[in-house]
Formats: structure tokens, C-alpha cells, sequence
């Protein structure tokens, strides 16, 4: 432990609200008590690591092998300094534990990045017609929490309004009710404003004069996330995905603030997985059970895509808007969008990179 | 920070605020969710697949409850054949490329090339101008206005005149019903050149160039008797939506996201 090169020591007990995004108040409503993982780690970080190693040993006494197994975790090394052999024993560790858990046979995979891949993503916004069945495509793959508790949803699919000029509406404009006037205006809001509507629900999709715009995380070059991470607990593979150690997370939130896309999500309570609906095939950077306190988001399905399969969320699309694939193969399907398509990059000007592109014909 | 775009920060803020309130009410919905048997690919109609169990203990798919669709695809590859012979300038064969059969869909297929249309009767017909029909009125509801084409072709542009259990090409050829591809791509070159290309319509299993993938065949998606959709004015059919997200707790509805700038 003592020889990680992570550093610890700006971990606060209290984070101190992350004003752009309002998100806590101290003291207030704060997700929990008890032992928190953040709490935890600033308590023992300075210990030595002897004496952490009997807490652990102290600990494993219990017969409980569920309980065992989480101690175990507690003192596991950050995923990317691990040998082979820590991999190996954390994987065990952790099959054991969701097999127990969830009645079935768990595989946690740690099948690395591939050479001479780098993952891509386009999605046709024109073709989209925001049946959110990617969203839920994703849930059943992925393993996030549902339920009336606490429902995690890496995809949201947001509602654009076509809008309209016209001479009736001369005089009115963004934003309506305010009597601001931007100048010759007379319309509806129009375009991709990314202030979509999250909520719709109409009989049937698409709606007349809307159309739609799914987000998830773009997998940056440059991701502001993992610039953030006080435990660089996030961080990029080489193959381009943007990957979380949850065991290492601290839930800091700082990665959620510094999203400009809004792609993470924070569990502030236990998980909930009914054990039917949980799916066994996991990768430890992917979508293994997660828990109460640690962040997550898309992973471009690395459990699937270091397979080789397809994105759960590129095969369910009923109008084949998703489209997936290596960047540096000129054969793939995302290269062939790159070359013949009209191509934009969300939020560009922040310098994140992202590499999911969306397209039109 | 600061320029984060107001829309998500406001929606941002708004649902972690909620939560911050403390209203973590604490019922898990632990109902158990029954496996719908069976459900529909793209179009609604024109696929059935059945839910089953694989050897590896996973399903082939999982069903929507809401809305009927397919919403996992364990195994790709169920119940599919090989796509079979394509023009020479394709360029799937980097990879196996395999299909599911269209006539399997049919109700039709069985009988139309024997029964009804034998060859010789109905008498082959070059006559393409549209007339009221007295058959096929569930395909094709009103036959004087087919939503394809704009009244500029008819079921014999299509449908093999003296073959009926067959497409005809340009030049009078058969084109087999499991292949309609070729059939559309006669007349939209551009979509069916995507297509091939993959980046028109959808394959589902490998993403590897080389590797292998399930193709969805236009019909697959398009309804040919009807791609117009009336006022709609569009080549796919709407469909039903799988619910919204849950609003944030406290939030009674979501009437704030419909009045963009006032609240
Ligand atoms: C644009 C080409 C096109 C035109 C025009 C067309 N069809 Fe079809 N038709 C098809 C295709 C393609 C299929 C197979 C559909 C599938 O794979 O789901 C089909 C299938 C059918 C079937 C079998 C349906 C079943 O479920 O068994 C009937 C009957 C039929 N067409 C009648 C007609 C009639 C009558 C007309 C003229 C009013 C017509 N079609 C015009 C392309 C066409
Ligand atoms: C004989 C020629 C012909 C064949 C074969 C044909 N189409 Fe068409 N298709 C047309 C024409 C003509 C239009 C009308 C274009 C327009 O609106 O002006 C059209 C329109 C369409 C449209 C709407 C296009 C748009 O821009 O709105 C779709 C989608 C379409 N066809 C799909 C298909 C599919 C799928 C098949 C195969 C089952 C098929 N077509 C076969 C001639 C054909
Ligand atoms: C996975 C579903 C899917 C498949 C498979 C598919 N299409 Fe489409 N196609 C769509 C959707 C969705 C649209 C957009 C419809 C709209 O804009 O209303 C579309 C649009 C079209 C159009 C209108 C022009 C355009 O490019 O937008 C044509 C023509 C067309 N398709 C032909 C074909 C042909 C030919 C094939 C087979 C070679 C095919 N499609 C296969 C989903 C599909």
C-alpha cells in the first residue's frame, strides 16, 4: 500500500460543495452515516501498512465469507498497479462474492485492451426516434440499480423541439417569460440546444416536429473526468475507454462536476439488482455489481466490446442509428460514417475529444 | 465550468437537489418482472422472435414488457442462414454475413406461387396503372393509393408478374423473397450502397470488420407496401416508447422541461 504512488492526501471528509452543481450542503441530508468508504480511506491512509494488514487479518476471523471477501476489497491495490496475480486473486474474490449473492455463476472478466484498437462510436440523430430502447438495453447489460430506490440509467435520451419562426410569434423568443429580447425574434426554440426534454412519454415516437438526442459518456481524449479524480481511480485504457476502479472510488463527485456531458451517475444508496434480472457475465472495469457510494457511467460495454461483440445499446436500436467499431480499421463501421457522413463532436470547444460522434445522411 | 450548457446543469442540479432533501424513500420493488415469450425486432409485425434459453443458461433475447420489443439480444445469431450470393461489388464478404428468412414471416409465401398465381392465371399483366383490388386488401389496404412511390409504381415493379412467389429485377430476372435487397436497392441505390457499406440499417454481433454479423434485410425495417405512413411522411413506422426515467424524488411532474427560459 505504502509504495502505491496514488495520492491520498487531499481526500477531505467533507468535500466542499460543488457549487455547478449544487450538490450537497454540509451536514445536510448527507448520503449516509457510518463507516463511508471516504471516511475509511482518509482514517487509514495514514496508518502504516502493517497494521493495516492485521486490521484486515483481524477482520477475516469472521466466518462469514461474504464479509471476508468485502474486507479483502478494502485492502486491494488500485486495479491498474496490480500484478497478475492481485488481478487474479481480486477476481476470484469478487466471482466468489456475486456468485453467492445472486444465485448464479458470476465470471468477472479482465480481459485487457486489444493492440491496434481504439474504440468509436457514431449515432445518427437523424435516423434516432427516441424509443429509449438503448437506454433500457443498457440496464439489462449493465447491471445499474432500478427500482422506485434508486434507478441508474447511463443513457438519457433528450427531446429536441423543431420549433418554428413565424410572424405571429414577432415579438416573443428565448426565453419567453423574462421580456428579454434578443433581436428579431420570433420564435419557437429551435435546434440542438441540449436542454431537451428527459421526460417525454407520448403514445407513440417520434412525435411530430421533435427529434432526439441520447447522451452518454464520449469516451474523451482528453476527459476532464479523470483529470479531476483525486485517486485517479478513472481513468483511460488504451483502447480509448474511460474505465472506473470501483473499488477504488471514493465518491468524491468531483468526476461528475467536471462532465461536461453529464454522463455519470453516483449511487447514494445501496444498488438495487433483483437477482433474476442481474446479468453474470461482468468485466472488473465494467458492469460487475456495483455499490453504495461509487460512480459509474457507459463503458461502451467492455464487458461485450473486448469480446467483440456490439454494444448492447447498438443492437437493440430498431432503425440502426447506432453505429460502433475500431478507429484505426478504414473498414469499420464508424470510419465509413467519418468518411461519407456530416459529422460534429458534442461540445467540442471544451477540448475534450470525444470519440462518439454524432452524424446526419 | 461555467460554460456548461444551462440545460444540464439546471437538470442536473434540480435532481440532485431533490436528493439532497432527503426523501430517500426505501421500498425496493422486488416484484419479480415475468419474461415476456415473445416479441418483435425492428417492425412491429413483420418479426416474431420467441425467448428462449441457450445452452450457456443466458436467453437469446429479453423482452420488453412495455412495449413488445426485443431489448437484449443475447444471441445474435439465432435462427439465422446464410446471407447467400451478393452482386460483385459488395463488400460484406470481409466477414460471415448471415440473414433470417423473410418468408418464414409470410403467411403468404406458402401458397402464392402455386394456388393462386400459377403462372398463367391470373394472366400476366403489363397493365401497371393502379385499379381497386379484391384481394390483398390486409397487405395492401387501398391499392388506387400504394404509400410507395407516388403513383409511380405498382405491385409489378415488384412482384414478379408469372413468379409470384418471386421479385422481379429491372430486366424481368427473379430476385428471391428472402433477398429484398436487391429488389429495393434496384431502384435506391444510395440507400442500399449505405447498407451494404453498414451503415444503412443494422447488424448485430461482431464489430470487427472480419467479423461475423447478423444483417437486417430492408423489410426487416420498411414496410414496402407503405412507406409513406400517410402525414408522417416517413419510411419507418412509429412505435411505442419504453417509459421515461423515474422524475427526480419530489418532483411531482415534469412540466418545468416544457416551458424552455420561464418556469
Ligand atoms: C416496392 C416493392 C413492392 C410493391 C410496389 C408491392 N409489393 Fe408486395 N411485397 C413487397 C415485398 C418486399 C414483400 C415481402 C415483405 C416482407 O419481407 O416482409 C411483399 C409482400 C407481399 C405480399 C405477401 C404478404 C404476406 O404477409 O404474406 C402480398 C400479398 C403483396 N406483397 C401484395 C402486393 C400487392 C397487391 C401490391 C400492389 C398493390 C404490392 N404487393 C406491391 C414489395 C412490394
Ligand atoms: C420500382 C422502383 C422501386 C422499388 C423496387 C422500391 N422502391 Fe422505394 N421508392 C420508389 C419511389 C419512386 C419512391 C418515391 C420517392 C419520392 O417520394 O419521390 C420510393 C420511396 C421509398 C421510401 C421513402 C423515401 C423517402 O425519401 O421518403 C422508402 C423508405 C423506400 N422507398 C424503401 C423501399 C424499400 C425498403 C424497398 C424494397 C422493399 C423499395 N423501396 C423498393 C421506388 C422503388
Ligand atoms: C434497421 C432498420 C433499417 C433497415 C434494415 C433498412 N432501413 Fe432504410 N431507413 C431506416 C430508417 C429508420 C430510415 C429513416 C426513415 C425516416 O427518416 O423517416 C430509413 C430511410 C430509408 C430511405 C429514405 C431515404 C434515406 O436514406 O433516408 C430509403 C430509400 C431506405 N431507407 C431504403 C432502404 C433499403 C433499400 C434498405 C435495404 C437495403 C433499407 N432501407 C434497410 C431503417 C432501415
Amino acid at each position: 500500500m505504502t509504495e502505491r504512488t496514488i495520492p491520498l492526501t487531499n481526500i477531505t471528509d467533507d468535500l466542499p460543495c460543488d457549487s455547478a452543481v449544487e450538490v450537497c450542503t454540509p451536514g445536510e441530508g448527507k448520503p449516509e452515516s457510518g463507516i463511508t468508504r471516504r471516511k475509511f480511506v482518509k482514517n487509514t491512509s495514514g496508518m502504516s501498512a502493517a497494521s493495516l494488514l492485521g486490521t484486515a487479518a483481524l477482520m477475516t476471523n469472521s466466518d462469514d465469507a461474504h464479509a471476508t471477501s468485502e474486507w479483502a476489497e478494502w485492502f486491494q491495490g488500485n486495479y491498474r498497479l496490480m500484478s497478475d496475480e492481485e488481478k487474479q486473486e481480486a477476481v476470484d474474490r469478487l466471482e466468489r462474492r456475486y456468485s453467492a449473492e445472486y444465485g448464479k455463476d458470476v465470471t468477472v472478466d479482465t480481459t485487457p485492451a486489444q493492440e491496434g484498437v481504439l474504440f468509436g462510436y457514431a449515432l445518427n440523430i437523424q435516423k434516432c426516434i427516441g424509443c429509449r430502447r438503448c437506454v433500457k438495453a443498457c440496464v439489462e447489460e449493465n447491471n445499474q440499480s432500478r427500482g422506485e430506490a434508486q434507478e441508474t440509467e447511463w443513457i438519457r435520451v433528450l427531446k429536441m423541439e423543431k420549433g418554428e419562426f413565424s410572424e405571429a410569434k414577432m415579438g416573443e423568443g428565448y426565453p419567453d417569460d423574462y421580456g428579454i429580447q434578443v433581436g428579431g425574434n420570433a420564435y419557437t426554440a429551435a435546434g440542438v440546444v441540449i436542454e431537451g426534454e428527459h421526460y417525454y412519454e407520448p403514445e407513440k415516437v417520434p412525435e411530430e416536429d421533435s427529434f432526439y438526442m441520447p447522451i452518454a459518456c464520449m469516451q474523451c481524449e482528453k476527459p476532464p473526468c479523470v483529470k479531476v479524480c483525486p485517486v485517479r481511480t478513472t481513468y483511460r485504457e488504451p483502447d480509448g475507454i474511460v474505465v472506473i476502479d470501483y473499488n477504488w472510488c471514493i465518491g468524491c463527485r468531483m468526476c461528475i462536476g467536471a462532465c461536461p456531458y453529464w454522463a455519470r451517475r453516483f449511487n447514494w444508496g445501496e444498488p438495487n439488482l433483483p437477482k433474476d434480472q442481474m446479468n453474470p457475465v461482468t468485466h472488473y472495469l465494467g458492469n460487475r455489481p456495483r455499490m453504495k457510494g461509487v460512480v459509474e457511467k457507459c463503458t461502451f460495454c467492455i464487458q461485450r466490446t473486448r469480446k467483440g461483440r456490439y454494444p448492447a445499446c447498438v443492437e437493440v436500436c430498431p432503425v440502426g442509428a447506432r453505429k460502433f467499431g475500431n478507429l484505426l480499421d478504414p473498414e469499420s463501421e464508424v470510419r465509413r460514417v467519418l468518411a461519407s457522413k456530416r459529422v460534429f463532436r458534442m461540445k467540442a470547444d471544451m477540448n475534450t475529444y470525444p470519440k462518439f460522434f454524432y452524424y446526419v445522411d | 465550468m461555467r460554460v456548461l450548457d444551462t440545460g444540464i446543469r439546471r437538470s442536473t442540479s434540480a435532481c440532485l437537489r431533490v436528493i439532497r432533501c432527503g426523501v430517500l424513500v426505501l421500498g425496493l420493488t422486488t416484484a419479480a418482472t415475468s419474461v415476456a415469450q415473445d416479441c418483435f425486432e425492428s417492425r412491429q409485425n413483420a418479426s416474431k422472435v420467441t425467448v428462449k434459453e441457450s445452452a450457456d443458461g443466458q436467453v437469446n433475447v429479453k423482452c420488453s414488457e412495455t412495449t413488445g420489443g426485443v431489448l437484449w439480444w443475447g444471441d445474435p445469431y439465432d435462427a439465422t442462414v446464410p446471407m447467400g450470393e451478393m452482386p460483385i461489388e459488395a463488400d460484406y464478404d470481409h466477414g460471415e454475413a448471415v440473414v433470417k428468412s423473410r418468408t418464414k414471416q409470410l403467411a403468404m409465401f406458402p401458397v402464392c406461387g402455386t394456388a393462386c398465381h400459377n403462372g398463367t392465371f391470373p394472366p400476366p399483366n403489363d397493365d401497371k396503372t393502379p385499379r381497386t383490388l379484391t384481394m390483398h386488401t390486409d397487405v395492401v389496404p387501398d391499392a388506387t393509393n400504394l404509400q410507395h412511390g407516388r403513383g409511380a409504381i405498382w405491385c409489378l415493379d415488384c412482384h414478379h408478374s408469372e413468379t409470384r412467389n418471386h421479385f422481379t429485377d429491372h430486366s424481368g430476372n427473379l430476385i428471391d423473397m428472402n433477398e429484398p435487397q436487391k429488389l429495393c436497392g434496384k431502384c435506391h441505390g444510395p440507400a442500399y450502397r449505405d447498407w451494404r457499406g453498414g451503415l444503412h440499417g443494422k447488424r448485430i454481433g461482431e464489430w470487427a470488420s472480419t467479423g461475423k454479423k447478423r444483417w437486417f434485410v430492408c423489410t426487416e425495417c420498411h414496410n414496402p407496401h407503405d412507406v409513406q405512413q400517410g402525414e408522417r411522411n416517413s419510411g419507418f413506422a412509429q412505435l411505442e416508447s419504453e417509459p421515461a426515467p423515474r422524475l427526480p424524488k419530489g418532483l411531482e411532474n415534469a412540466d418545468h422541461e416544457r416551458h424552455h427560459g420561464g418556469h
